[in-house]
């Protein structure tokens, strides 16, 4: 029992960084109908600026909770501006393109986000300031850190609040015009291209917050680490229905969970092969995922 | 058949064979050895190449197939001590099989679903090699024997590449033999647009299903080569990152076209070398230039070019008598029963509305029969249950005795029905006469593999099929447009080109759906003309159509249809004066005089 308390534990904390990875995916795709492959690189580097700010802040003594917020914050503005600058440069001008076309680009923004902080921070581990250790409670036997506690209520406040904000405001409102007919949206008088920014913006500062805290609850991060999250968070969107944003956080989490089910009780070895299994399985049964709705084509 | 390469691009890819065959007698070994990778990667993307750019599917996880055709060879050496040339079957086979395995889950699935599953796909196969004992692990397998050509073993630098050339050259010619094939139109059909391809007869899922396992089998070949060439292979060459590089050379040397794949295969194989000199910054240039160029040329390097096949000239066609349209249709309609199709009772349901309820009708040979009706009345509804895109909720359709619901909408039009659409829908995307070639595309009976090494049985039915498409473009009047862009037609003559299309597939009932739809006067008058000359030929036609006058002027027989069901059937004077049907169009007596101006028009088309 304390094992399985210890697992459930285990896979909502990792399943939370793939529910907010997973949003980044799904809201883009849900507007721009785009797979944005550099999304797991955007996590990686917002990893790194939360992991710069805490390191310098070090130095100065001050309390770790207002470092750790200001970490949190510069790295989800900065991380969110690098997105929005990504969308400008490299996927804007290639949106009435075959889509394949900017599939490649997405690609090639992944590949120069990983070199480029490949080039600046090296290729080795770096490892994330200590604030608060593994200091925990004992619940049922299984011992529980206020880390993965602290991830898995922050990450539940963060989507809670992402549904708010679309549900609720002019801005989020937009947004869903969009993603039902982005011309129609245009012509109601929707400032379109900002409205992709915001969405890209809150996307990728989503998954800045899970870099910082990915950094914090695995201790070390290096440039390679956006590939695997990436995929997962990828998979955790596909498996909610993608474009769907309670899908891809009940996604994110439900990942989660499999992962660390399968490490504890088979091998992590296998864990990518039963992810898949699960993801294939359910789309054979259920084609548009947990929560995708099906698509009707007029003839 | 000609060769459909321009001669520019012929003579130019002659030429870069040429250089590629004499390179080893020029260079030394470490140019060969980037040449032999160029090689590798150009067998690879060739057969993603299928999937990617003519099909229009998606595949992030090519490199699974790779990996299978090398572990084949590898194992089979090396446990079983099979020879190269032995385990290539095998490793087909293998390659083959695993394509279906990959393309059966995924056929229904949305496109952009592809990404993910065939990713993941691929990320099974290499966890499966590297977690495996027999698959030596994250190891690998050592020791594998080089392929033996006539008693020498192959393990110079040159004589590889040699050997790899050869492998390339045969994949070449049959990857643009697939091009010009039914087959690879099928494949354009379906990436242009999938539900109309369906609808003019294309098996779509079959199609689909090729794609990967034509694909898969070049995959597969391309590992066999790779393991023979390096004598040792471990998981690490069968990544994620593989697929990506594979896929990147498709896209960024122009998807479907062979010598951008080629030129693609150069530059993403090539240039890394060529950026040595950059050492750490190596990777990040690479990626910025890969960035650069798809912003630069969002279609390739050297997309692909819209004409695979030309049209033979209107007098050759016209020597074929077997082509001409009178004969076509007379033999497509020899022995028809004089009642065509009987729909009984048919309804359909949409959540809790019922569009389509209890509608019964005959077609009879030879006659043209026009539904009219309200927007909203269930006309396109009832083309399509009678064409298989929809299943009645109730009720059969009989044809020729036997029911055609349940069939899919490309064994209806194998039966003899084919349809237009209400809104246009051509492949736009290529050219006027190979939309006509698609939609008389399942007539074929020549095996395919006949027609790709081009026996004289499937040049004669080639032959035959070219000349009838270009003669059905001569009688809608699109002789001299045949080698443009369907998408570039203007809007009547696109919708003659849907009706052309129809018409080649030889069909005994043709379907319109509103073909009026956006005409001027001038274009009603002449597809007027063109309905009247369909039934002269023999066929039969049933309209679905507003325009008053033209359903007055050359229908046989009219159904009315008003809420999902028929409320009135006969010649056309007594449906003018039937008072259901003015009242369905113009609302009940007290309405008319709170609107009568608008009642006028309609009044007037109709008298």
């Amino acid at each position: 029992m304390s094992e399985f308390i210890q697992l459930v534990i285990a896979g909502l904390t990792t399943g939370s960084f793939y529910a907010l990875v997973a949003l980044g995916y799904t809201m883009v795709y849900g507007i721009v109908r785009l797979i944005n492959f550099a999304h797991g690189d955007i996590f990686m580097v917002g990893a790194f600026l939360g992991w710069t700010v805490l390191t310098t802040l070090a130095a100065t003594h001050m309390p770790w909770g207002i470092g750790l917020l200001i970490a949190l914050i510069l790295s989800m503005i900065l991380t969110g501006g690098l997105g929005v600058a990504v969308e400008r440069f490299a996927y804007q001008p290639l949106l009435s393109a075959p889509p394949l076309s900017i599939l490649i680009t997405a690609l090639g923004v992944s590949l120069a986000l990983e070199n480029g902080v490949l080039l600046i921070f090296g290729p080795g581990f770096n490892t994330y300031p200590q604030l608060i250790g593994s200091a925990g409670f004992v619940l049922g036997g299984a011992h529980i850190t206020f880390i993965q506690v602290g991830i898995i209520i922050l990450s539940f406040l963060l989507m809670a609040g992402l549904y708010l904000f679309v549900h609720h405001t002019f801005i989020g409102t937009a947004m869903r015009a969009l993603a039902v007919d982005r011309d129609a949206a245009r012509l109601m008088g929707i400032n379109v291209e900002r409205v992709i920014q915001i969405t890209f913006f809150l996307g990728s500062s989503l998954a800045a917050v899970a870099g910082v805290m990915e950094g914090l609850y695995y201790t070390e991060i290096n440039f390679f680490m956006g590939f695997i999250v990436g995929l997962r968070a990828f998979t955790a969107a596909v498996l909610g229905g993608i474009g769907n944003i309670p899908g891809a956080m009940a996604g994110g989490l439900l990942i989660g969970l499999l992962e660390a089910f399968s490490a504890g009780y088979i091998s992590s070895r296998w864990t990518d092969v039963i992810v898949f299994l699960v993801l294939i399985g359910t789309l054979v049964v259920k084609p548009t995922g947990l929560f995708g709705e099906r698509v009707v084509e007029r003839m | 058949m000609k060769p459909t390469m321009p001669i520019s691009a012929a003579s130019l890819g002659v030429a870069a064979l040429a250089v590629a065959a004499v390179l080893p007698f020029l260079c030394d070994n470490y140019i060969v050895d980037v040449a032999l990778t160029i090689v590798t990667y150009g067998i690879l993307a060739l057969g993603l190449n299928i999937v990617v750019g003519y099909a229009g599917l998606l595949d992030l996880g090519y490199a699974a197939f790779f990996a299978i055709g090398a572990y084949t060879t590898a194992l089979l050496e090396t446990l079983l001590n099979f020879n190269f040339w032995e385990t290539i079957p095998v490793a087909l086979i293998l390659a083959g099989v695993s394509g279906i395995i990959i393309g059966y889950p995924t056929l229904r699935l949305r496109s952009d679903y592809l990404a993910i599953v065939t990713l993941g796909f691929g990320e099974i196969v290499r966890i499966i090699a590297t977690n495996l004992n027999i698959t030596g692990g994250p190891n690998g397998i050592y020791g594998i024997n080089p392929a033996n050509v006539l008693g020498h073993d192959i393990t110079a630098p040159k004589a590889i590449y040699a050997l790899g050339l050869v492998f390339l050259v045969i994949v070449l010619v049959l990857v643009l033999r697939l091009g010009q094939s039914r087959l690879g139109r099928a494949w354009t059909s379906l990436r242009e647009d999938e539900s109309a391809a369906e609808a003019v007869g294309v098996p779509t899922l079959r199609v689909k299903m090729l794609a990967y396992v034509i694909g898969a089998l070049i995959g597969g070949l391309g590992g066999s080569l790779f393991a023979a060439r390096f004598g040792t292979i471990d998981p690490t060459s069968f990544t994620y990152a593989q697929s990506v590089t594979i896929l990147i050379i498709v896209v960024l040397g122009g998807r479907g076209s062979i010598p951008g794949v080629l030129l693609g295969a150069i530059i993403v194989a090539g240039l890394p070398e060529a950026l040595r000199f950059l050492n750490l910054w190596r990777e990040f240039v690479f990626a910025i230039a890969l960035i650069l160029l798809m912003l630069l040329r969002p279609q390739g390097l050297w997309p692909a070019r819209l004409r695979r096949v030309a049209a033979p000239s209107a007098a050759a066609a016209h020597h074929t008598p077997r082509a001409e349209p009178a004969a076509q249709v007379a033999e497509a309609t020899a022995g028809e029963p004089e009642m065509l199709l009987e729909a009984k009772g048919v309804s359909r349901v949409f959540g809790g509305l019922k569009a389509v309820s209890d509608v019964a009708f005959t077609v009879h040979r030879g006659e043209i029969l026009s539904i009219i009706g309200p927007n909203g009345a269930g006309k396109t509804t009832v083309f399509n249950c009678l064409t298989g895109v929809l299943v009645p909720s109730a009720g059969d359709i009989l044809w020729d005795g036997r029911s055609l619901t349940r069939l899919a909408p490309h064994r209806v039009v194998a039966r003899g029905l084919a349809r237009t659409f209400q809104g246009i829908r051509l492949f736009d995307n290529m050219t006027v006469f190979e939309n006509v070639l698609v939609g008389m595309d399942h007539r074929f009976r020549v095996p395919l593999l006949a027609e790709l090494i081009g026996l004289p049985s499937a040049r004669r039915d080639t032959g035959l099929h070219y000349a009838a498409g270009r003669n059905w473009l001569e009688f809608v009047g699109l002789g001299d447009k045949a080698g443009l862009r369907a998408g570039d037609l203007p809007y009547g003559d696109q919708r003659r080109l849907e009706i052309a299309r129809g018409l080649a597939g030889q069909p005994r009932l043709l379907l319109l759906d509103e073909p009026a739809a956006g005409m001027n006067p001038t274009e009603k008058q002449s597809l007027m003309g063109l309905i009247r000359r369909i039934r002269d030929l023999g066929t039969t036609v049933l309209l679905i159509e507003h325009d008053m006058l033209l359903v007055m002027g050359v229908s046989d027989r009219i159904i009315v249809m008003d809420r999902g069901q028929i409320i009135a059937e006969g010649p056309p004077s007594a449906i003018q004066a039937n008072p259901r049907v003015i009242e369905a169009y113009l609302g009940t007596e007290e309405e008319v005089e709170d609107d009568g101006s608008l009642g006028a028009p309609i009044l007037g088309a109709m008298a």
